[in-house]
C-alpha cells in the first residue's frame, strides 16, 4: 500500500488519498468553517479556559477578549487551506500544517458531539452514531500518519530553551 | 493584565498592608502551565506539540505525555503570568485542553 503522505526531498509533501477521503475532507471544512465564530457548543473544546480558578473570573474573561479572535482566525485559516488544498498533489510544509491544524480542530469537535471517552467501545454497526464514529476513526489514523512524519522532522534531543 | 484585576472581585479593601502583599505574590509566584488529559486528542500529537512548542527533548515531551495521560494532567511549563498566557494560547491553538495556574 503507498504510504498516504510522504516528505519530498524538495521539502514538500507527497498527498496520496483516495478521491473520496479528499471530498470528506473538503466538506468536513467547508461545512464547519462556520461554526468556528458561533456559540455552538460542538466548538466549545476549541476554546478551552485558560482559568479555571473560581476567583480568577476576571482574568479569563480578560484571557477571552485577548484571544478569542486570534483563535478563531487560526482555525478559520486551517479549515480554508484544507478546503482548498483537499484536492492537491504535494502541499507545502505550511499547507501540510494546516492540513493537521484543521484535522486536530475537525476531531475535536466531532469528538465532542459523539461525547467520547477512553473506555469507550466502537459503536455496534447498526448505531446511529457508527458513521460518524468511522469518520472520527479515519480523521485520527490520517492524523497520526501526519505526526509521525512532522515528529521525525524535530531533533529527538530538542531545541534549546527559549528558542520559538 | 491591569493590577485592578489581581484583586479577587468582592475582596474588601482591608489596608495597604494586605495589598502589598497580594501584589508582591501576583508578581513573585510563578505561574503553572497544565496539560489536562483528554480523551480525544492522540498520545503522539501531544508529545509533539509539546516537543514542537517547548523544544524538549523527545524523552520529556513522551514523559510529560504520559503524566498527562496517567496523572489527569502535567506542569508543562512555568514563568510570568504573560509568559503562561502565551503558552496555554499556543497550546489552544494547538488543540491541547490546557490550563493555568499559580503555584502555593
Amino acid at each position: 500500500m503507498t504510504a498516504p503522505f510522504r516528505r519530498r526531498r524538495d521539502g514538500r509533501y507527497v498527498v496520496k488519498l483516495d478521491p473520496s477521503v479528499r471530498a470528506v475532507l473538503a466538506t468536513l471544512a467547508q461545512q464547519l468553517l462556520p461554526t468556528l465564530d458561533s456559540d455552538e457548543p460542538m466548538t466549545r473544546r476549541l476554546f478551552p479556559p485558560a482559568y479555571t480558578d473560581a476567583d480568577r473570573h476576571q482574568e479569563e474573561q480578560d484571557y477571552r477578549t485577548l484571544v478569542d479572535s486570534a483563535l478563531v482566525g487560526h482555525h478559520q485559516q486551517a479549515f480554508t487551506v484544507l478546503a482548498e488544498t483537499a484536492r492537491a498533489e504535494t502541499l507545502s510544509p505550511s499547507e501540510f500544517g494546516a492540513w493537521l491544524s484543521a484535522i486536530e480542530s475537525i476531531r475535536l469537535i466531532i469528538g465532542t458531539r459523539l461525547d467520547v471517552s477512553e473506555e469507550m467501545p466502537e459503536p455496534a454497526a447498526d448505531d446511529p452514531s457508527a458513521p460518524e464514529f468511522a469518520l472520527y476513526e479515519l480523521l485520527g489514523q490520517l492524523q497520526y500518519l501526519m505526526i509521525e512524519i512532522l515528529a521525525s522532522e524535530l531533533p529527538p534531543e530538542g531545541r534549546p530553551e527559549g528558542i520559538l | 493584565m491591569t493590577p485592578a484585576s489581581t484583586v479577587p472581585a468582592g475582596a474588601e479593601p482591608e489596608g495597604d498592608v494586605l495589598v502589598d502583599v497580594d501584589e508582591s505574590q501576583e508578581t513573585d509566584t510563578p505561574w503553572l502551565v497544565i496539560v489536562w488529559n483528554d480523551p480525544i486528542n492522540l498520545m503522539s500529537f501531544v508529545t509533539y506539540v509539546l516537543q514542537k512548542l517547548f523544544g524538549y527533548s523527545k524523552e520529556k515531551a513522551t514523559q510529560l505525555m504520559l503524566d498527562v495521560h496517567t496523572k489527569g494532567r502535567a506542569v508543562v511549563s512555568s514563568g510570568t503570568r504573560e509568559r503562561a498566557e502565551l503558552d496555554v494560547y499556543r497550546l489552544h491553538e494547538h488543540g491541547l485542553w490546557a490550563t493555568m495556574e499559580q503555584s502555593s
